[in-house]
């Protein structure tokens, strides 16, 4: 029993090994962080420091610049409002349901400019909205302070994501580019009637409605009561956000292959 | 008194007071008060005081100090932010302890619950009466000091029992009980090492002990009796890697899980302060006390307290160790604890006790010079 539950290492070494060796290990990282640890006094020091540059940046080919952590870090999102459509793509690419499209002054009075308003107590900084933004406006930074006393305080105002903008923070280059929609909105003539609601939101202007022909009345039929126009989508300026389908009331556009 | 010691200076105090309180009484009491007598029972009481407070500072920067270490073998800082570099830390930590409510379990035993950290506390504090640190120590005058150390330093388990066994609290019963069994396993080796020394030095009075070590130190010779001693002494004080009574993240504290607030700091304190009285120990057996070796010049060692001061450096480093084996080793279990306790412990320190008598009888070592007495 007692010759079974002795711990050996290896057979034959010698026990005083086992003392002395991890000792020395120990002693050896002591005279290392005797003048300098790892550990850096965060609210004093940081990491963005020059100091810290070249110690940190272990891994080869991901070079440091001053005031930024990691060139793919996803910190605060910055939002460059006079760039943003307004096309809700973000809002829709975003699993926490933290964004809100919200008005921002300076649109048409009819069609209030709207952008995204980010609650950051359900963000989980992600990256998919930034990945989805067709025009680059939203973007995440490096900056990795976001701690707040309130909990309102956690939700970001376009104004204030345009403040960080303003900041010109480093930006995360690396934004995964937007998975290629090859497909086009298409639209089901017969549905239509016209009613210019998709052309009326389309954040890039891209539909316009032109007019079509009305049908002579047949005999014993009677003229649908419509207005004879309808969308064509410049494929070139389309981002594929998918607001004219959203809004549209007779569902009459869809998404297809342009023949 | 030419040199100027802590002794003297409480007396000093003592003297300044009466004279003080005196000159307000008419003349029996006024000349009752300013005979020696009275000056040195008063002497003796500020000396015991500074003392007591002495021991928990040093016990409470002991606890910093192995903070601050342990820190840098992990390569980071440890406490940083209450005072310069943390210093002021634990003071921090011990005040939220003191102002914590303290919750007995309603089944514990009320006496045993609050005897057991109180006794352990006090007979910790109790030991710093009789270890002398300094030349012109009262405490260290007596015949028996070392021993009477060791009796007072081997009364823990049993108070680790009590408040184990009145928290009413099986795992802490049962932490109580290994605790006891490890403590008492390595009594028998610190006993014997100490013995090494005792025939080395002729004497049971650590103030003998340390001036047996003018001509060299006992950790030379007696390196058997040291390494038993002070592994010894890591078991006693439950430290890692002999912890596993207390084991603290691991069974949440051990023997001491139903206690908080200030019956907990009660125990961290005097598990500090063990490991004081244990520094201490390793210092007068074996490093030579408060002396420096006969080869430093005179001119450094002349400053006011430098035995205090020299001793207290000593102790430091020493702690040191203890904290550095603590940053090396893993826990071992109660049967390896046990088996390295009676079947290598003790016969390492019947060597050591060999190794010292042969010492005794040839007298003169090649690279330590010379036994200076020839011992009992």
């Amino acid at each position: 029993m007692a010759s079974e539950i002795t711990a050996k290492e290896k057979p034959g070494e010698n026990p005083i090994l086992w003392v002395a060796r991890p000792m020395a290990t120990a002693a050896r990282q002591f005279g290392k962080s005797l003048f300098r640890p790892s550990t850096i006094i965060y609210p004093y020091e940081r990491l963005e420091d020059p100091k810290f540059r070249e110690k940190v940046a272990v891994a080869p080919g991901k070079p440091i610049g001053v005031g930024q952590v990691w060139d793919n870090y996803r910190g605060v999102h910055a939002l460059n409002i006079s760039t943003c459509i307004s096309c809700n793509l973000c809002a829709f690419s975003c699993p926490d349901l933290c964004i809100e499209m919200v008005t921002v002054p300076g649109g048409d009075p009819k069609h209030p400019k709207k952008c995204p308003q980010i609650d950051y107590g359900k963000c989980s900084y992600c990256g998919f909205c930034s990945d989805a933004c067709p025009e680059g406006c939203l973007t995440m930074t490096t900056r990795y302070e976001n701690s707040t006393s309130k909990r309102s305080e956690m939700v970001f105002s376009p104004q204030r994501m345009l403040e960080i903008y303003q900041h010109k923070l480093p930006m995360n280059p690396i934004r995964l580019a937007r998975p290629a929609n090859e497909d086009s909105i298409l639209l089901e003539p017969p549905l239509c009637i016209g009613c210019n609601a998709c052309a009326r939101d389309c954040p890039t202007q891209c539909i316009t409605m032109l007019d079509i022909p009305k049908p002579e009345a047949k005999p014993g039929e009677k003229v649908p009561k419509r207005i004879w126009k309808e969308p064509v989508v410049n494929d070139s300026d389309c981002v594929r956000c998918g607001t004219c389908i959203s809004v549209c009331p007779k569902e009459c556009l869809f998404w297809g292959t342009r023949k | 008194m030419s040199t100027v010691t802590l002794f003297s200076v409480s007396y000093d105090l003592s003297t300044v007071i009466a004279r003080g309180v005196a000159s307000v009484f008419p003349q029996p009491i006024h000349g009752w008060i300013l005979s020696s007598d009275v000056v040195l029972g008063f002497a003796i009481l500020f000396f015991a005081i500074i003392l007591l407070a002495a021991s928990m500072i040093n016990t409470i920067m002991l606890i910093w100090w192995e903070r601050k270490l342990l820190g840098r073998f992990m390569d980071r800082r440890g406490a940083m932010h209450v005072g310069y570099a943390g210093l002021l830390q634990n003071f921090a930590d011990g005040f939220k302890l003191f102002r914590k409510f303290t919750v007995r379990p309603r089944e514990a035993d009320s006496a045993g619950f609050y005897f057991g950290p109180t006794a352990y506390m006090a007979t910790s504090l109790i030991i710093f009466g009789v270890l002398p640190i300094s030349t012109g120590w009262n405490g260290g005058t007596l015949p028996l000091t070392l021993l009477l150390a060791l009796v007072i330093f081997s009364f823990a388990p049993l108070f680790i029992f009590v408040s184990a066994w009145s928290s009413n609290n099986k795992y802490s019963l049962m932490g109580g009980m290994r605790s006891a069994a490890q403590m008492i396993a390595y009594e028998v080796p610190i006993l014997l090492a100490v013995v090494a020394v005792v025939i080395v030095a002729g004497s049971f009075d650590l103030t003998t002990i340390v001036y047996e070590q003018q001509n060299y130190w006992f950790w030379g010779p007696l390196v058997v009796a040291l390494i038993v001693f002070v592994a010894g002494m890591l078991a006693e004080m439950e430290r890692i890697p002999f912890d596993l009574p207390e084991a603290e993240a691991e069974l949440v504290e051990g023997w001491n899980t139903e206690y908080g607030g200030m019956l907990f700091a009660f125990f961290m304190l005097a598990d500090y302060l063990r490991g004081l009285v244990g520094s201490f120990l390793v210092v007068l057996l074996f490093l030579g006390g408060w002396t420096l070796p006969t080869w430093v010049p005179s001119s450094l060692t002349s400053f006011p307290l430098a035995g205090i001061v020299i001793f207290m450096v000593k102790t430091y480093l020493v702690f040191g160790l203890f904290v550095w084996v603590r940053a090396s080793l893993p826990r071992v279990r109660t049967d390896q604890l046990l088996r390295v306790g009676w079947n290598r412990m003790i016969p390492l320190s019947l060597l050591a006790i060999f190794l010292a008598a042969v010492l005794v009888t040839v007298k003169c070592l090649p690279l330590f010079g010379c036994v200076p007495s020839p011992g009992v």
